[in-house]
């Protein structure tokens, strides 16, 4: 009997979770989807990542993009929890008057976009956040920001998708060998031990999408890897207990790159970012590098990162740290994910290309691909992130 | 003044106990340069551990394996062995050594180095086995002769393989009362180490000794036998106490309840081999030694050059394989400085101990059917508080490695790093208890240290 799917899934990071959740919420319960992966579900980029839940302001575009996906993971909460949920809000740390000069930019931004946050002074930074360095210039606190476990949340997603469809079938350790092709398009994913046949396949495989998208010929997929360094603290040692971040992070890391990502000799660059976890631990980051698949630890970012963080954060200083570890970002190259079909191939259909933003945006990347899927008017306008832009 | 953090040494050495002790008292005999770091406060490791300075002897005699240990260490002293004490190495590079003590980073920079990491106890969850006064029979050495603790007045030892005695003698030596001893190997596998006993006179002498320290204790060793839970409000009460058929799998039926406040659990041991795999050395699985190995050539050379390993690290072996490796690693560095041979005897001294051993660890090899002790709600990652239910859910949803039942569930990704649930983590999870468990991956730091320490961890000179 040939095995046959209505749509086959590829990756199992947490965009492929997202998509597998959503594809089951609006296809009829009884349709066949099937998620691969060739390693583990969360093997790689959502099992070596942060788990901030970010609402980013820049426009009112890109703050319903996130805010609308922060609200999808509450509701994930809700209904099946099980994942370190913790609705911290962010507080957006400076220690330069030029950064803190950045605190009531970012505020009237989220004004700009009907939301709010509030501009902290010293003290009331100190009240909220004892741990951090007494000689702060203070912060801006938005409150709708959280954390999550990606890992975990992955596997939450995963019992979402099969309580509203008992035929989705998860599959880690499945390699793709190759997706056929009629002129009807595509036709079949072959995997390692067996041939299903499907019209529809999505490519989720983060800084991996290339590789399977070269398979089908047409325009490269324009993904490349972003490495960050991490390292996370024993149990019960956290200074803190809010998601910080440095403000220089938005100049930083959500800008479009400064630097050619597909230049070898990337020096990077961090802006520091400190999340509280469950056990009272604490994860940090930031660090960005392009320098290809390569995820041998970088020693000088790693230290200059943690050196950040115990700036802002002196308690860290004397804080056991039990591990430190490689994470790749999958890097877009016009900095905006790719979310939609690729006309160059029907029946084609890529969600990839999140790089920082992966973790927080993975709800509404699944709603709107399952949308666009079941040809439905989307939740917000998708528009800008058609993978069509770069001339597939 | 990061300057003033940097060491130099010829030889770098990990680890002061047998193995480490015995290649530098040799390296030093020969006149190169050694510097042994040392996680603990004194040197022997942690089967010549020694009480602390001050505190009053254990009373009763000690197994003669330990006339070895004192002259060891008495020629560490003689001959002015540099150890560096309460040393945490966690990060290592050829010729590099990053390590924390007394909250300082240092960075020794040396031209070889020995890897003599020792092990750490192989643990088997059962329901109880977290409660408070269930320990490993490590710790309970640790505890007894490291601190001069007595850990309780009843105590039951349970596990696997020639560890069992000196927990008991020790025990006993404390003013413990051992109610009984448990061999979950069958007295007929057991007689498998026979041969290697009877030939080895070391180890004729030895086995003596600890039959006679039973008979001192008044315990009788039952073979066939293990803990099967623990119970108690709030610390261990009760055990209880079954048999185990060939393959440790538990019979159910047979149980019976013993009234104790100590549990020492000793399933053997786990080779200690993370600085060997951040240094990209080759590993090997060697289930009989403890699992995953170094692999080292016959001059206890490792895959990467200028890295030797000895003793546990190497494979399970017991101090004698460790000092003969220690040696042997001593004198392929000598002869690597000075281009002179290698006293063939070195080399067949350590096969022959290798081979003793070997036999020994066969007959008491990790019994697979001790797995299904664990109930659905025993932990089986107590740093992450990770229950078996949870972890064979992970394993059927992210897949079956190692890495997805981590990524799965967390278990493995706590203080620990999976040391205590690493071993057993797979075959729980998965319910395979025959197949070979992957490789966990090591990362910095090796262990566990300060952010600061990470900071201000010294540069090489360029020099250097």
């Amino acid at each position: 009997m040939v095995e046959t799917a209505e749509v086959v899934v590829v990756g199992g990071g947490i965009i492929g979770c997202a998509v597998t959740w959503q594809l089951a919420n609006l296809l009829p319960a009884g349709t066949r989807i099937v998620l691969l992966d060739r390693g583990p579900i969360a093997g790689g980029t959502s099992g070596s990542c942060m788990g901030h839940l970010m609402v980013t302001p820049d426009d009112a575009r890109e703050y319903a993009f996130t805010h609308e996906s922060v609200r999808l993971w509450r509701e994930l909460q809700e209904q099946q929890g099980g994942f370190d949920y913790n609705p911290t809000g962010a507080l957006y740390l400076a220690d330069t008057d030029e950064d803190a000069a950045m605190f009531p930019v970012l505020q009237q931004q989220f004004g700009a976009c009907g939301d709010h946050a509030d501009v902290l002074d010293r003290k009331q930074l100190r009240e909220l956040e004892p741990g951090l360095a007494a000689d702060l210039p203070g912060a801006l606190f938005y409150p709708g920001d959280g954390v999550v476990l990606p890992m975990l949340a992955c596997g939450a997603m995963l019992r979402a998708a099969r309580q509203a469809n008992p035929n989705v079938v998860v599959r880690p350790f499945t390699a793709v060998v190759g997706v056929d092709c009629d002129a009807r398009g595509v036709s079949a994913v072959r995997t390692t031990p067996a041939t299903i046949a499907t019209r529809a396949v999505v490519n989720c495989c983060g800084v991996y999408a290339p590789e399977l998208q070269r398979t089908l010929g047409g325009p490269p997929l324009p993904i490349v890897p972003r490495a960050g360094n991490l390292a996370i603290t024993g149990h019960h040692v956290s200074p803190v207990r809010t998601q910080l971040l440095e403000i220089s992070y938005l100049r930083f890391a959500h800008g479009a790159a400064k630097v050619d990502p597909t230049r070898t000799d990337d020096p990077g660059g961090h802006a520091v970012n400190m999340q509280p976890q469950s056990h009272g631990g604490c994860l940090i980051g930031s660090t960005r590098q392009f320098r290809g698949m390569d995820r041998t630890l970088n020693p000088a970012l790693l230290r200059r990162s943690l050196q950040r963080a115990q700036r802002y954060a002196p308690g860290l200083a004397a804080a056991p740290i039990v591990r430190t570890w490689v994470g790749l970002r999958p890097y877009s190259l016009d900095k905006h994910p790719l979310i939609g079909p690729w006309p160059a191939v029907p029946g084609l259909w890529v969600a990839a290309g999140h790089e920082g933003l992966g973790i927080s945006l993975a709800p509404i990347t699944g709603r709107l691909l399952a949308e666009m899927f079941t040809g439905r008017p989307t939740t917000i306008d998708a528009t800008a992130w058609l993978p069509a832009r770069f001339g597939a | 003044m990061s300057e003033a953090r940097v060491l130099h040494a010829e030889v770098g050495i990990v680890g002061a106990g047998p193995g480490g002790l015995a290649a530098a008292v040799e390296l030093v005999r020969q006149g190169l340069s050694v510097l042994v770091l040392d996680e603990g406060q004194q040197p022997g490791g942690q089967i010549f551990r020694q009480l602390p300075p001050g505190a009053a002897a254990l009373p009763g005699q000690e197994p003669p394996s330990h006339q070895a240990g004192h002259g060891l260490l008495a020629a560490a002293t003689e001959h002015a062995v540099p150890v560096h004490h309460g040393a945490t190495v966690w990060n290592v590079a050829p010729g590099r050594l990053w390590f924390e003590q007394h909250g300082q980073s240092w960075l020794l920079c040396c031209r070889h180095l020995v890897l003599a990491t020792g092990a750490f106890d192989r643990c088997v969850p059962f329901p109880g086995w977290t409660l408070p006064g269930v320990t490993t029979a490590g710790a309970l050495q640790v505890m007894v002769r490291g601190y001069g603790v007595v850990p309780g007045r009843r105590a039951l030892v349970v596990g696997s393989g020639p560890l069992l005695l000196p927990t008991v003698a020790t025990l006993h030596q404390a003013g413990v009362e051992v109610v009984a001893a448990l061999e979950a190997s069958s007295r007929w596998r057991a007689l498998r180490a026979l041969p290697a006993v009877l030939t080895n006179a070391a180890r004729r002498r030895e086995a003596l000794w600890y039959a006679r320290s039973l008979l001192r204790a008044g315990v009788r060793l039952r073979w066939g036998w293990t803990v099967f839970a623990c119970e108690g409000d709030g610390r261990v009460q009760r055990a209880v106490i079954g048999k185990v058929d060939a393959e440790g799998n538990p019979r159910r039926g047979s149980e019976r309840r013993l009234e104790v406040d100590v549990v020492g659990a000793g399933f053997g041991l786990v080779p200690s081999i993370e600085l060997g795999q951040l240094l990209g050395c080759r590993t090997r699985y060697d289930a009989p030694r403890g699992g995953h190995c170094l692999e080292v050539d016959g001059q206890q050379g490792t895959s990467v050059a200028g890295v030797y390993a000895v003793g546990e690290a190497c494979g399970v072996g017991g101090a004698e394989v460790a000092m003969a490796e220690g040696r042997l690693a001593a004198a392929a560095i000598v002869a690597a400085v000075r281009q002179t041979p290698i006293d063939a005897a070195l080399r067949t001294r350590v096969a022959a101990e290798r081979r003793a051993a070997d036999a020994m660890l066969r007959a008491f090899a990790p019994l697979p059917g001790l797995h299904r002790l664990a109930t659905d709600d025993t932990l089986v990652c107590r740093c992450e508080d990770v229950p078996l239910a949870r972890a064979r859910a992970a394993a059927a949803l992210h897949g079956d490695s190692l890495r997805a039942i981590k990524v799965g569930c967390r278990a493995g990704m706590g203080p620990c790093q999976g040391r205590i649930c690493g071993s057993s983590l797979q075959a729980l999870a998965t319910g395979r208890c025959d197949v070979v468990p992957d490789l966990p991956v090591a990362q910095v730091p090796g262990k566990p240290v300060r952010s600061a320490t990470i900071v201000d961890a010294p540069e090489p000179p360029a020099t250097a």
